[in-house]
């Protein structure tokens, strides 16, 4: 029904977990959200949208290795799919299209 | 090292428990890390609680990734869940689509629970009584049966004095016993006088055995020595208000002063013996010579013992009535009698035993009632459990076409099952929740109905929420189950043909159903008003005294010097005769309606000593029988102008057969001993019932009492007295300047005598009331079923109206079915409630004879309650315009 359309929160989650690569998991992609974009989220959104993507075919995922951190547990690492990287080029590529639409003027008159 | 310490700052596992509920095994472990990660991090920047409520929040936070992670990630394909959620939303859909049929169905359930939740706490108070005591299992009174030339002449609950301390000096299961002497006494405390009924004079085992906590004294000491009394925490504020009550003296009946030496917390409603005053045994064998240590013969002690653990008692019965008789065999051969004392466990008392002397006998309950209260608490459940099989299966058909799409998707027959007994459970807990809401608002109406005093605290047991668990999930599978089956079975493929018709099993079971209904409801109405009949029938018998318009007031306790009593008497009786309003005064030592405590050995002059009788006597003055109108069949009343009086003896008809004699006449004349000497009959009263109509008339004594009397009987004009309160306070006035330090204490006597019908009152209450549920329950049922009917039928009734028929026939032809039903409902129910009702009457001495009458009342009461009920929605059906019920579909 959504197609490949993302929510908001999605798309900021998915760039997310494609700028900080190799140690992408969700308690990671939730403070780069903070520090970066100012978004503070509880961290069952970050694991909704998380798991929600890789449903769609945008994210994949491994384990990392146990630590002595986090009582010890596992911890799920997420990697972009191409299909996610061909997504977030398409809506940043949608979204320059619109900007360069809007004429100038329209700024001055705020 | 501490290897055992609990590692520090383990976040709340509340969290955990919830995240594991939520989350499959496979995410859990991955997700729980993430928690503990931002759980730690914020341990150290905001500190332990802030970093546990933060977990908790991310748990509960996470419940919306609920059906997400568990279902579709990894592995399992189990959507259970979904389902579930999806089975609970086509519930409320229905149940707002549906609004009358969902309000009929509720309303059915929850008044059915409701009626449920009230019996069953009525019926747990009357069985709690007497399980408060620690002890209660081991537990017994000492039964008395009397027996004269081996017949049964009395079973009493009170015993003599000397057999509790011989069955502890013989039987060594037996740890204690204790005695309780119960009496009525004006209790006086400087100048606070009441007269009070709730008094025993007990043994020092009496607190210890049975659990009535002291709040204030020793209960090792505080009964040891004479004149001492222990009092209630009640008696305590009455007499002493904020003083401390230890060591005060009070005065009983103006002369016997006692030592308070300790406060008892008060009774429990739920106990058999009551208590205000504890007086120490040993008082009582000061007065007597220790008589009320030693005899065998005087039985007004109710007796209790605490055995060991595990004793059996009928093989403790069977080994004491041997060494009984061992003891006192000889003598009671001599004198040809028997006496018996078989144990009776506490917990029985308030419940199944009705003997001679019960210590509270207007409070005692009825086992029988209470079970026929269960059953009807079960029927009423019962009932309403099947509205909602007989409106589902209704139903059923407009829900074809859904189970219809369901099975053509892939549905297999048990998850519509699963499905439909969902469906069930929403509406039970539903119904369960109102129910609760009835009970929590009609506690107080029921409690002032049935005169009991329920609390809502079975709201905080865990047992009663059990029961409700179960009662709640038994009643959702046993109710679901049947339309569960009718619905999944049916065929898609005709169904959605669009043909779709009731089954034949279906309407046959439905009718079952109904018939049952009203078979119940018209066994409760008519056991109803049978109850009614036979209590105002005993109310309005001819007891053989006249008890209207009677006032009595208590004699005086206290009263300095006796031999000025008689003159005293003689003034306060011409002072209130000076009233034209009081048309008679008598006293006695009881009154009709009081229970005779006093007996004794009687015989006549010329039998042995061994053909000695226990009689029952009431002392009587000169007035008693004319101020009651209690007619002599023979002989004369005692007469005043008659100096030898004292020396002679009135018997009732009943106490002349007894004694044997043929007639009335006969026994005119005839010297009887009793007490000193000979005395002679000189007259023989009709017979009137002393206590109520459910005993049979007993053999009465009674002798010229001239003395001090228990209560004075006032009679007042038969036409009414124009101003009670004032005719009142000129009875007292004169009252309190004669009988100063007494209490004045009155009460009319029909009042007090009907009170001993409050059992059975109560009782019929309790029934009209839960026949009231029945009923109503069964035409909600009804009326959802014959309102579906109509609607059915819609296309029918269109043409047969396009036809011509009238609506009048309209409205026979639908409702000429439930008739059937009702009738044959009748049918069934008439034999029922005569066999039931039939034992009950036969509870009473004077009972009524069941007549058609009632059948045919309680049968028409239903059958124009069935056919409003029908007949309101056929009439709207048969009014409406057939070009729109042909239109229909």
């Amino acid at each position: 029904m959504k197609g490949n359309n993302l929510g908001e929160l999605e798309e900021l989650v998915l760039l997310m977990v494609a700028s900080l690569s190799e140690e992408a998991y969700a308690v990671a992609v939730r403070e780069e959200l903070e520090k970066s974009a100012s978004r503070v989220v509880n961290i069952s959104a970050v694991h909704s949208s998380l798991y929600r993507l890789e449903d769609k075919g945008f994210l994949t995922s491994e384990f990392g290795g146990a630590t002595s951190k986090r009582g010890g547990k596992k911890k799920r690492l997420f990697k972009v799919t191409s299909a996610g990287y061909a997504l977030l080029k398409e809506a940043k590529e949608t979204k320059e299209q619109i900007w360069s639409n809007i004429p100038q003027l329209s700024f001055s008159t705020i | 090292m501490e290897p055992l310490r609990k590692p520090p700052n383990q976040p709340p596992a509340l969290g955990t428990f919830l995240l594991r509920k939520i989350y499959s095994e496979e995410l859990f472990e991955e997700i729980h890390g993430d928690l503990l990660e931002l759980y730690e991090e914020r341990l150290e920047t905001k500190g332990r609680w802030s970093a546990s409520a933060h977990f908790i929040k991310d748990a509960v936070l996470s419940a919306r990734n609920y059906d997400l992670m568990r279902t579709q990630h990894y592995k399992t394909q189990n959507n259970s869940g979904a389902m579930i959620r999806n089975y609970i939303k086509i519930t409320l859909r229905t149940i707002s689509k549906n609004k009358v049929y969902t309000a009929l169905n509720v309303l059915g359930l929850a008044l059915g629970m409701a009626a449920c939740i009230f019996i069953m706490q009525y019926v747990a108070f009357e069985k709690s009584y007497d399980r408060f005591n620690a002890n209660f299992e081991n537990l017994y009174r000492i039964q008395y049966n009397f027996y004269r030339e081996g017949e049964l002449q009395f079973e009493c609950a009170a015993a003599v004095p000397r057999v509790g301390p011989f069955m502890k000096e013989k039987m060594p299961e037996v740890v204690d016993f204790a005695r309780a002497y119960p009496l009525s006494m004006v209790v006086s405390y400087n100048n606070i006088n009441f007269r009070e009924d709730r008094i025993h004079i007990a043994d020092p085992a009496f607190l210890k055995i049975f659990t009535f906590p002291l709040i204030k004294g020793d209960v090792e000491t505080c009964l040891t020595e004479p004149n001492t009394v222990v009092i209630s925490e009640t008696a305590a504020k009455k007499y002493f208000g904020n003083e401390d009550p230890i060591g005060k003296m009070i005065r009983a009946d103006g002369q016997y002063s006692m030592a308070v030496t300790a406060v008892a917390k008060d009774v429990p409603n739920n106990s058999h013996i009551k208590f205000d005053f504890l007086i120490s045994y040993q008082t009582l064998n000061n007065q007597t010579d220790n008589q009320s240590e030693t005899a065998w013969g005087w039985y007004d002690f109710n007796s209790y013992v605490l055995l060991r653990d595990g004793t059996d008692p009928t093989a403790f019965n069977k080994k004491f009535a041997e060494i009984l008789y061992e003891e006192r065999h000889e003598e009671e051969e001599k004198y040809n009698y028997r006496q018996e004392f078989p144990l009776q466990p506490i917990t029985d008392i308030h419940l199944y035993s009705n003997l001679l002397q019960e210590s509270e006998p207007d409070e005692a309950g009825d086992g029988e009632a209470v079970f026929f209260l269960t059953i009807i608490a079960a029927f009423i459940l019962v009932i309403a459990w099947i509205n909602y099989i007989n409106l589902s299966t209704a139903r059923s058909v407009e829900r074809a076409k859904e189970v219809g799409v369901r099975k053509v998707m892939g549905a297999f027959k048990a998850q519509l099952i699963g499905q439909f007994i969902t469906e069930s459970f929403v509406m039970n807990l539903l119904a369960f929740t109102v129910g609760l809401a009835i009970v929590t608002l009609g506690i107080n109406q029921f409690n002032a109905l049935t005169d009991s005093s329920l609390g809502l605290s079975f709201l905080l047991s865990a047992s009663f929420w059990l029961v409700a668990a179960l009662v709640v999930f038994i009643g959702s599978f046993l109710s679901g189950l049947y339309p569960a089956f009718v619905l999944s079975s049916y065929q898609p493929s005709t169904v959605l043909k669009g043909k779709m018709t009731g089954k034949k099993g279906g309407i046959l079971l439905r009718k079952a159903l109904v018939i049952f209904q009203f078979a119940s409801s018209v066994c409760l109405i008519a056991g109803t008003l049978i109850v009614y009949q036979q209590l105002s029938y005993v109310r309005n018998l001819d007891l053989g005294f006249d008890m209207t318009e009677t006032l009595v007031v208590k004699g005086p306790g206290v009263f300095t010097a006796d031999s000025l009593y008689g003159s005293t008497m003689q003034t306060f009786r011409n002072e209130l005769l000076q009233n034209p309003e009081i048309t008679a005064i008598a006293s006695g030592t009881n009154v009709p309606g009081d229970e005779i405590f006093w007996a004794n050995g009687i015989k006549r002059a010329e039998e042995p000593n061994e053909a000695s009788k226990t009689i029952y006597i009431a002392g009587v003055d000169y007035d008693y029988f004319p101020a009651y109108d209690i007619k002599l069949v023979a002989g004369r009343n005692y007469d005043r102008t008659f100096g030898t009086d004292t020396g002679s003896l009135i018997l009732n008809e009943a106490g002349a057969k007894y004694l044997g004699f043929q007639s009335a006449e006969e026994a005119i004349n005839q010297k009887l001993s009793w007490g000193r000497g000979d005395k002679t009959i000189i007259g023989i009263v009709e017979n009137y019932n002393q206590m109520s109509a459910k005993t049979k008339v007993t053999p009465l004594l009674f002798p010229l009492v001239t003395g001090r009397s228990n209560f004075f009987t006032i009679k007042l004009d038969k036409n009414g007295v124009s101003d009670l309160t004032k005719l009142f306070n000129k009875v007292e006035a004169s009252y309190s300047t004669h009988f100063p330090g007494n209490p004045f204490d009155y009460f009319f006597l029909d009042d007090f005598f009907n009170r001993q019908y409050n059992p059975e009152k109560k009782f019929s209450r309790v029934f009209t009331l839960f026949a009231g549920f029945a009923i109503v329950i069964a035409c909600l049922g009804l009326f959802g079923l014959s309102s579906f009917n109509a609607l059915q039928k819609t296309k029918e009734i269109g043409i047969r109206k396009a036809i011509g028929a009238d609506v009048g026939h309209i409205v026979m032809l639908l409702s000429k079915e439930f008739v059937y039903l009702v009738l044959i409902a009748n049918i069934i129910a008439w034999p029922a409630t005569w066999f039931i009702m039939n034992n009950w009457l036969d509870n009473f001495a004077y009972r009524i004879a069941i007549t058609p009458l009632v059948f045919i009342v309680a049968g028409l009461l239903v059958l124009v309650i069935a056919v409003l009920t029908v007949g309101y929605k056929t009439m709207a059906t048969a009014k409406s315009d057939p070009v729109k019920a042909l239109r229909y579909e």
